[in-house]
């Protein structure tokens, strides 16, 4: 073997050498052979010629000792690259335009194959993450969203097809730092002790829960991420051991997790779930998440026989909250790319389109290329080279062409991943941020070379398949040229036809967009300053202070210049999602779970309807007077009233909350768009802040002018007020709306930037073939104009050959455009599928476009002289 | 061309060559003259098949050509068999045997 790549080598690299040798050799080999012919009588002379005669021609004896060597066809195939280099360079604008197309092509697909490959490919950065399974709660058998943790520490104890079984909460809650430095907020989560091993990851330094630290109160500890640890204690040996006050509650840290480490949300803090409460120990209050890991031995399916086993034995215990409940097991994976999933299959689709359209149109300028070349390949096929020789050697052009559109496509790959990264709320999956990569980079040379076979083939074909005699003698453009025309016409229709359904999915996007901008909040975000305000539990003990510190904090707001009012909510629209409690009328019996109907739960100070711009519809607002003392009241949304009461009047009607309080209707209003953009405006109900209590609430100021004018005053206003209150993540009411179109945003401009991609190409193969149809018709249109043809005429004959391949291409772009849509039916808001605006509108764009690319050549064809054209003919 | 001569069967000039050098090292005329030689006039080597078959088995490892001087003082490239080729010998001796005997009963059943 080592001989062999000795040998290898030396035939590529060592030719020279080998070529003297053999030259030698047969020249000593010739001297011996007339050495016996004067021998054997005859004249040196007549020796030597017969030598020649015999040897049949010396070069091709070295020929075949060269075609013989080991490693001789990678050789041949390197020069066939340099050869390909230099027919390439000499094509500069042509190949410049390739590499550019194809370029664009092969770099989105790779930018979009790396973010394809790491959130829906590449495993979860958890230990033997296929075991890992999310729980959900199913109501009479359709999927209803979290879980109640009751019902969890049951399903841990029965069912046995998990090593681990472990809860989270839906939320991050933001917790106060305080002790040791300044106050601060931190996000952190409560889990149960077993979260971290079912994940696999263990921390950094010191140690995980422990299952006895679960009872409550046995031992108040706290874990924190690497980065809290660096940033308050100096690094997680300093934090090991030290004390945490969190929200009031003195905490041990016992452990550090690694940096990097994410699951579901930033966190720096994870809180122990206590076993025994303090709260949300009802079992129909559904506020985790179920995350378990699965036994090497387990399938996912035999786990979801036995969770079907635990939900009936637990639906006949406690009918009364487990009636018709149950659990969904899904893999982890599945359910976290779920939302990212739709958007990215239908880029990536869209980038494969792209690459389509660049592909046919390379194979279009490669045709024309090749009819340039017919009579080259004529002249070679007569000195003796194959047809296969002559393909391969074609085909090395256009694969040469494309691996360097590749290494082209890479740099584009690199600026749209970078995009894609920042805009794409991957990082929302607790995934590593895709990177490129070897699999990436395998990705492109794997579509570099395809591509190049691809639109290298059909040209090499055709260029080839001349006669050669016939095709030198008349040294024109016989029968290839017209073939090939025929093909480079039926490749500008395919382009035609991607563009188009390209554009019909942008022109769908972009029709949800402006609904989606245009839509009825329910409420007014312009001049609205949005932030956190939370006050600690220890300084105000009892809801008179808090609420009597939030009433006169409101006051001092509204006295500051340029402040309209101001109001405080548990969580304001859009700035905060769910929190959803069930209601329903006191004086009916609760109904069974399946059919409980649940509101978005609020509470606000009197005059938020007003601030928020929401209309009171009936009855009144949350007043002074709906104190601590006082009855319960609230407020509901239009929805609310509609599905407790019907077309009943609901004011003075007692309402039941969340199987726990009872209040009375004293008002109606609008229903508003609580939660997102997406989606109808939410049902909900509002009671009175000062019947709740609470120390953390969000604030919203209604300005004059530019909301973020006022955060330094707003800051300065609490500091003086009191310095341990927090206020944090101010933001103008407009950019949290804002903000909810982003990612959508994101995939428009990509889809619409792909489309215009795509149109831009096809114009150009309409404008090359019919530039080139002009060149060689050159004769007739001279004859035609020589005959009294009118310029006008020229100009619409050729305007119509072109508008003939754009009309095909059109029709079928739209017959496709229906099927290759439904792909993004997900994705589109209030816009039909068959939407006419975009159907309409793709087709109006990309003929007015085609017009314009066949006017060019056609007015070129008139502007001539019938005499010039007649001569260059 | 005289009748009688053949061209060496394909396949098995790489025999020829391994056997004829078995004995001493050879040049290529050398190599030529000697299976012409031996076969009495039946096998010529013609230089467009000798050398390329030369020059591949020195690639592979199986002889190994020097400079030499020859019997005329003419300088020329001597091949001599190494212990690759010489085992490559062993093998193609192999390969004939069982050929001559397929084809000898083929012949003999018809």
């Amino acid at each position: 073997m080592h001989t062999w790549i000795k040998s290898v080598l030396r035939t590529l690299f060592g030719k020279a050498r080998l070529d003297r040798e053999l030259d030698e050799e047969l020249d000593s080999y010739m001297a011996m052979l007339a050495d016996e012919k004067v021998r054997a009588g005859l004249s040196p002379a007549e020796a030597t010629r017969q030598v020649r005669i015999e040897l049949g021609g010396a070069e091709q004896v070295k020929e075949k000792v060269r075609e013989r060597r080991l490693g001789a066809g990678l050789d041949a195939l390197f020069q066939d690259i340099r050869f390909a280099l230099r027919t390439l360079a000499r094509d500069a604008g042509l190949t410049l335009a390739i590499l550019v197309i194809l370029g664009v092509g092969i770099g989105a697909n790779t930018a979009l194959f790396t973010t394809v490959d790491t959130v829906l490919i590449r495993p979860l950065p958890y230990s033997e993450p296929d075991r890992l399974v999310i729980g959900l709660k199913t109501m009479g058998g359709a999927v209803s969203g979290p879980v109640s943790r009751v019902d969890y520490f049951d399903y841990r104890r029965d069912v046995e097809a998990f090593d681990q079984l472990a809860l989270l909460t839906t939320f991050t809650e933001q917790f106060t730092v305080t002790g040791g430095g300044d106050p601060e907020l931190v996000q952190g989560y409560w889990v149960t002790w077993n979260l971290f091993p079912t994940l696999g990851v263990a921390p950094e330094v010191g140690r995980g829960f422990l299952p006895e630290e679960e009872a409550r109160g046995e031992a108040p500890v706290v874990i924190v991420s690497h980065g809290f640890a660096q940033r308050r204690f100096g690094g997680a040996e300093d934090a090991m051991g030290a004390t945490l006050v969190l929200s009031g509650d003195a905490l041990t840290v016992v452990g550090v997790m690694p940096p990097g480490f994410r699951f579901m949300y930033d966190a720096d803090v994870w809180r122990l779930i206590d076993r025994d409460g303090p709260y949300d120990t009802q079992r129909d209050s559904h506020s985790h998440w179920i995350v378990g890991r699965l036994k090497p031995s387990a399938t996912l399916v035999r786990a979801q026989t036995e969770v079907d086993a635990v939900a009936t034995h637990l639906a006949a215990e406690y009918p009364s909250a487990d009636e018709g409940k149950g659990l969904m097991l899904s893999r982890l994976q599945d359910y976290l790319v779920r939302n990212v999933q739709a958007s990215l299959l239908l880029l990536m689709g869209t980038a494969a389109f792209v690459l389509l359209v660049a592909c046919s149109n390379v194979a279009g300028l490669l045709l024309a290329r090749g009819e340039r070349r017919v009579s080259e390949m004529a002249m070679r096929t007569a000195l003796g080279a194959s047809r296969r020789r002559l393909i391969r050697q074609l085909l090395t052009e256009s694969v040469t062409l494309t691996v360097g559109a590749g290494l082209l496509g890479v740099a584009v790959a690199y600026l749209v991943h970078h995009l894609l990264t920042k805009l794409l709320p991957v990082w929302d999956l607790g995934i590593h941020p895709p990177a490129l990569n070897g699999p990436a980079l395998a990705f492109t040379v794997l579509v570099s070379v395809g591509t190049g076979l691809l639109v290298g083939v059909l040209p090499a074909l055709r260029t080839t398949s001349a006669e050669p005699v016939g095709q030198l003698r008349s040294d024109g453009h016989g029968t290839v040229g017209v073939r090939s025309g025929r093909l480079r016409g039926g490749l500008v229709v395919l382009q035609v036809a991607l563009s188009v359904i390209l554009l019909v999915g942008s022109g769908l996007l972009a029709h949800s967009m402006a609904r989606l901008v245009d839509v009825d909040l329910g409420f007014d975000p312009a001049n609205l300053l949005t932030g956190q305000v939370q006050i600690q539990a220890t300084e105000y003990p009892s809801p008179e202070e808090r609420t009597a510190f939030f009433t006169s904090l409101l006051e001092e707001v509204e006295a500051l210049p340029s402040v309209e009012t101001a109001t405080l909510s548990n969580r304001l629209p859009i700035v905060s999602r769910w929190q959803d409690w069930s209601i329903r009328r006191s004086d009916q019996p609760p109904p069974p779970p399946q059919e409980s109907f649940s509101a978005m739960a609020r509470w606000v100070p009197p005059g938020y309807f007003k601030t928020m711009g929401i209309p009171v519809l009936e009855g009144r607002d949350i007043s002074k007077g709906d104190g601590a003392g006082s009855p319960y009241v609230v407020v509901v949304s239009r929805k609310v009233a509609e599905t407790l009461f019907g077309h009943a009047d609901p004011l003075g009607h007692m309402v039941n909350i969340g199987d726990w309080r009872d209040c009375r209707v004293v008002g109606v209003v609008g229903d508003a768009r609580i939660n997102t953009l997406r989606g109808s405006p939410d049902p909900a109900y509002y009671m009175s802040m000062a019947q709740m209590g609470s120390t953390r609430l969000q604030i919203a100021v209604r300005t004059a002018g530019d909301p973020l004018l006022l955060v330094r005053p707003l800051q300065d206003l609490l500091r003086h007020k009191d310095p341990n209150v927090l206020f944090a993540q101010p933001r103008a009411m407009s950019n949290v709306v804002e903000g909810e179109l982003t990612g959508f945003r994101t995939i428009l401009f990509s889809l619409g930037l792909f489309a215009a991609l795509a149109v831009f190409l096809a114009a150009t193969g309409i404008y090359g073939i019919l530039a080139y149809d002009v060149g060689q018709r050159r004769g007739e249109l001279g004859l035609r104009l020589a005959l009294g043809a009118s310029e006008v005429g020229l100009v619409a004959m050729v305007v119509r050959q072109g508008m003939a391949m754009v009309a095909l291409g059109l029709a079928l772009g739209l017959a496709a455009a229906y099927p290759a849509t439904l792909a993004m039916r997900h994705l589109v808001y209030e816009t039909a599928l068959l939407d006419p605006t975009a159907y309409v509108g793709a087709a109006v764009l990309l003929g007015a476009v085609a017009l314009l690319a066949s006017y060019g050549p056609a007015r070129r064809a008139s502007k001539r002289d019938a005499a010039e054209l007649l001569r260059t003919a | 061309m005289a009748t009688g001569r053949t061209d060496v069967l394909r396949g098995t000039l790489d025999l020829l060559i391994l056997k004829t050098l078995t004995l001493q090292p050879l040049h290529g005329l050398g190599v030529a003259r000697r299976i012409s030689q031996i076969t009495d006039g039946t096998f010529d080597v013609k230089p467009g098949s000798l050398f390329p078959a030369l020059h591949r088995m020195e690639q592979k490892g199986w002889i190994e050509g020097s400079w030499g001087e020859s019997e005329n003082g003419r300088r020329a490239k001597y091949y001599r068999l190494t212990a690759a080729g010489r085992r490559q010998l062993g093998e193609e001796k192999a390969n004939w045997a069982q050929v001559v005997l397929a084809i000898g009963k083929v012949l003999e059943a018809t």
